[in-house]
């Protein structure tokens, strides 16, 4: 493929001497990488990220691009696996793409992220959640349009405290970033607020078999768990606790509101709570934007879409505002207050939200859900 | 705690189910090791493509069909067996048949590809995510003990009264079948059960489709019980099986089964009374354990150097 690529550099030359480069350049599409899992068992959150990042470009390029030149999407499968962090974010800066919507999970973030950070490139993740991502990091240009489990944490342990008023709760996670993270800091918000925390333990992602754990919190009598993971192994969780007559009511984050879920776990599904984004997709200033999703058959109230949708919509306006330039961008986002789809966002020096909306849910075996007050 | 023995009692059908499929899983790689010397590290996959064949011969006679459930189950497990039990022998046509006069690494490289594909070869005709499998035989048996309910799932008990058979038929038919006894003149002296006469690759293949067949029956038990499938089910499953297998002693057929009994326990019995994070710990310190003082497995026979 030599000759080809010499023909091109020749046409680039004779289009700078005949200082064709204006003309060149308008034609030019902004890249913007889909940094998520197209593979593997969570793929299901990176068809989330792209329903959102497709229906912001959809409307944004409709709209005539930004400044004439439109955005385009390169999808890059990083499968959520921690190892492939990095690959994924090297083929990102091999490619000479800036900006990147992702990654979808916290583990393969934090292995990538720093790779991002010293290339300039402006990461916006709409799912990872996980402190380690931006704490004590200094990074400049990595950012996310979803809370933290620090925050998502303490606030699910303050609806248990005060709402479900449980007698003794069991807290569970899968031993990953993500789960452990949030199920420690629920932990340590639920024990600060005097509530017995009777068993705290690690399961294996990936096995099929957690009769041993939920026959010991039978043993225990807890009347309440929590668990921090995803929803494959959570489905495992609620089907066999329904099994072994194991009736408690079952919490997790954001990362078990799957509608996959509904599958694995089958009926037991039903009541599950779960800690979502609030329900930006109700709020009626969203309409528009709903209405854009919907005409293409996608979920507006999908946990990651309207986070996806909104972190195109930040990198875009601050293209706008300052140039298609990385560092410029990064630095915007730092300094300025956007309206999203999410209410005014704005950023802290480490790129995480000054504030950010959960809501507490019950989830049910059609798949709907509803928001949990008692 | 007062309820110390409903809850072992709990604890122990939670392990024994776990074991029965371990140990189906293990008479595979026990049977080939026995008579090739050869780890068919394959063997996982072949239970995992089981659980999708099962899977997909649901979905074909839908969970609607108004037919009694054990006869779905029944033909889950019969289109499984067979179509499973061709995939046994075309892994051991193509992976393993060409390569028996070489080196044992040789054909344990050829293994590990194998695994590579199958697995890959699922997730792409099937998608990697994980499938959902209804759950044909909900609700459970329970009874009290004190103040404790001791729950026994019908799909759990379906595991184990289905291995115990299985295994009573296999040990039956090795003992007095025919090509059971071929099977064991290959096991001692493959050359030397080449001159009198027994076609000894025809006794290789039937291992590898008797291994993949018990892999298949605990794949589509696994798949009713657990109702969650992903192509890289088979990779755990198979690295358990060949730790029961090994525990047990490779290359003895009822080491294979008590050794995944014995595993499944174990581990069962670490989650319950340690921590779930140590369970593996446990599992595979006992292997090492057993190994330092039983270097052949707990029913291995001493391996004599033939010169």
């Amino acid at each position: 493929m030599k000759v080809p690529f010499r023909l091109n550099s020749m046409v680039v030359a004779f289009g700078l001497a005949g200082s064709m480069l204006a003309g060149a350049a308008q034609a030019q599409n902004i890249k913007i990488g889909v940094v998520i899992p197209a593979t593997g068992p969570l793929t299901q959150y990176g068809d989330m990220v792209k329903e959102g990042v497709d229906t912001a470009l959809e409307q944004i390029n409709a709209a005539g691009g930004i400044n004439g030149n439109k955005l385009e999407a390169v999808i890059v499968d990083d499968a959520c696996e921690p190892k492939q962090g990095p690959v994924a974010a090297n083929r990102v800066v091999n490619a000479k793409i800036h900006y990147v919507v992702g990654p979808v999970c916290s583990g393969a973030a934090i292995a990538a992220a720093p790779i991002y950070n010293n290339e300039g490139v402006v990461v916006v993740t709409p799912s990872a959640t996980s402190p380690a991502l931006t704490e004590g990091k200094n990074f400049t240009s990595v950012f996310r349009t979803i809370g933290r489990d620090d925050q998502q944490g303490p606030f699910a342990a303050k609806f248990i405290a005060q709402t479900v008023k449980p007698k003794k709760v069991a807290v569970l996670h899968d031993k990953q970033s993500y789960g452990q993270g949030i199920a420690t800091a629920v932990r340590d918000t639920l024990k600060a607020d005097g509530i017995n925390v009777a068993l705290f333990e690690g399961i294996n992602a990936g096995d099929s078999d957690y009769s041993a754990v939920i026959t010991k919190l039978k043993s225990a009598g807890v009347d309440f768990v929590y668990y921090g993971g995803y929803h494959p192994e959570m489905g495992l969780l609620l089907r066999q606790s329904a099994e072994q007559g194991l009736k408690v009511r079952i919490m997790g984050p954001e990362g078990v509101g799957n509608p996959e879920i509904n599958a694995i776990a089958g009926p037991a599904v039903e009541g599950m709570l779960v800690t979502l984004p609030a329900d930006f997709a109700g709020n009626p200033k969203n309409a528009a934007i709903v209405k854009a999703f919907k005409d293409k058959k996608r979920d507006p109230s999908g946990s990651f879409q309207m986070g996806s949708y909104t972190a195109v919509q930040v990198i875009a306006d601050s293209i706008k505002a300052v140039g298609n330039d990385g560092t410029k961008v990064a630095k915007h986002l730092h300094t300025a207050t956007f309206d999203t789809p999410l209410g005014k966002l704005a950023w802290d020096a480490k790129g995480d939200l000054k504030s950010y909306d959960f809501q507490v849910f019950n989830w049910h075996k059609d798949g709907s859900k509803s928001p949990a007050s008692k | 705690m007062n309820d110390f023995l409903p809850q072992f009692i709990q604890q122990l059908f939670n392990g024994l189910s776990l074991g029965a499929i371990y140990a189906l899983v293990a008479i595979g790689y026990t049977m080939v090791y026995g008579i090739i010397g050869m780890i068919n590290f394959a063997h996982g996959e072949i239970y995992m493509i089981a659980a999708y064949i099962g899977l997909v011969t649901l979905s074909a006679i839908g969970t609607q069909s108004g037919l009694p459930v054990f006869v779905v189950i029944g033909a889950m497990l019969l289109v499984a067996v067979v179509l499973t039990g061709v995939y046994g022998y075309v892994v051991e046509q193509v992976a393993y048949k060409p390569l028996r006069s070489s080196p044992r690494l040789v054909a344990l490289i050829s293994a590990i590809g194998m695994s590579i594909f199958l697995q890959n070869w699922v997730a792409l005709g099937q998608g990697a995510r994980d499938m959902a499998v209804p759950s044909l035989l909900p609700g459970a048996f329970n009874f009290h003990m004190g103040d404790f309910e001791v729950f026994v799932p019908y799909t759990r008990i379906l595991i184990i009264v289905v291995a115990v058979v299985l295994m009573a038929a296999l040990t039956f038919y090795i003992r007095h079948s025919r090509m059971g006894r071929a099977s064991r003149a290959c096991s001692q002296d493959m050359q030397m059960a080449n001159l009198l006469g027994i076609d000894t690759n025809k006794v290789v293949s039937f291992t590898f489709i008797l291994g993949a067949v018990l892999a298949a029956v605990g794949g589509v038990l696994i798949a009713l019980a657990i109702g969650k499938l992903n192509p890289y089910i088979g990779f755990v499953a198979g690295i358990k099986a060949f730790t029961a297998a090994v525990l047990g002693g490779i290359g003895s057929i009822p080491g294979a089964m008590l050794g995944g009994v014995l595993l499944g326990v174990a581990e069962t019995m670490a989650a319950a009374y340690i921590s779930s994070e140590y369970k593996d710990i446990v599992a595979f310190g006992l292997l090492v354990l057993i190994l330092l003082f039983r270097p052949t497995g707990l029913l291995g026979k001493p391996e004599v150097e033939k010169v």
